[in-house]
């Protein structure tokens, strides 16, 4: 039993490693092996940029709602490329639709848990406050 | 193995970060709990897992959650595909841990 589990140990591992470097640029620098006298080193140094900053909400509150209706808020410690998010002092909200059938029980800590981005719908970082109709007043100056 | 996942945080540009998969790969041999899009968590010991976090998982108890109560299924061994997974909570004792 522990020798299979150390054997998907390494494997996984190796799964992970793989997808990071795939993230990381090095990919597009095996295809650059493969035509050389492409002109892309530029685009080749540059690091991929993500679509929005994650770095700025480390450590701060967010709320996170799931494909299927599930909603979380935890602390922000990490994230990748993909949008998996990994949050601390984590607690899973009651779900706000009521007409879901798998209705969500209570409120209830889950402490440090990792998100899979590929689930996620949305993200608000806590404090967002709603602000009132900018465009109205310009509106009616017309 | 510590050197390669010190490879990783190495390569990320702000290596102070906690990497999901990483602290996933940590939980390898140790239960975890799998809430899933639908109304189902998994809880099981974690074996391995892929970058899609497909993952293998033994001693598995299903809890399915419905307006009636809550159904517990118990599977020795299965492949739990991770399109279906929301949030992972490493160590996490499922519905009934979480309640207590």
């Amino acid at each position: 039993m522990s020798a299979s589990g150390a054997s998907g140990h390494g494997g996984a591992a190796r799964g992970h490693g793989g997808s990071e470097r795939g993230h990381g640029g090095a990919d597009r620098g095996h295809h650059h092996q493969n035509r050389p006298g492409q002109s892309d080193r530029n685009a080749e140094k540059k690091p991929k940029e993500t679509l929005f900053d994650l770095a700025r909400y480390l450590d701060k509150v967010m709320h996170v709602k799931f494909v299927g209706g599930r909603e979380a808020s935890g602390t922000l410690k990490g994230y990748d490329a993909l949008l998996n998010l990994v949050l601390d002092c984590t607690t899973e909200l009651p779900r706000g639709d009521s007409d879901e059938p798998t209705r969500s029980e209570e409120k209830r800590e889950l402490g440090l848990v990792v998100c899979r981005g590929p689930s996620i719908v949305m993200l608000c970082p806590e404090g967002m406050e709603p602000i009132s109709n900018p465009f109205v007043s310009a509106a009616d100056g017309e | 193995m510590a050197a390669n996942l010190a490879n990783i945080a190495g390569s990320r540009a702000n290596p102070s970060t906690l990497l999901p998969l990483e602290l996933i790969d940590k939980c390898i041999g140790s239960r975890i709990h799998a809430i899933l899009r639908s109304n189902k968590e998994i809880v099981g010991t974690l074996l391995g897992f892929d970058d899609y976090v497909n993952m293998v998982l033994d001693d598995v108890r299903e809890y399915e959650t419905t307006a009636e109560g809550r159904r517990v299924n118990k599977l020795e061994r299965i492949l739990l595909n991770g399109s279906n997974i929301v949030m992972l909570v490493p160590g996490g004792e499922g519905p009934e841990g979480a309640a207590a």
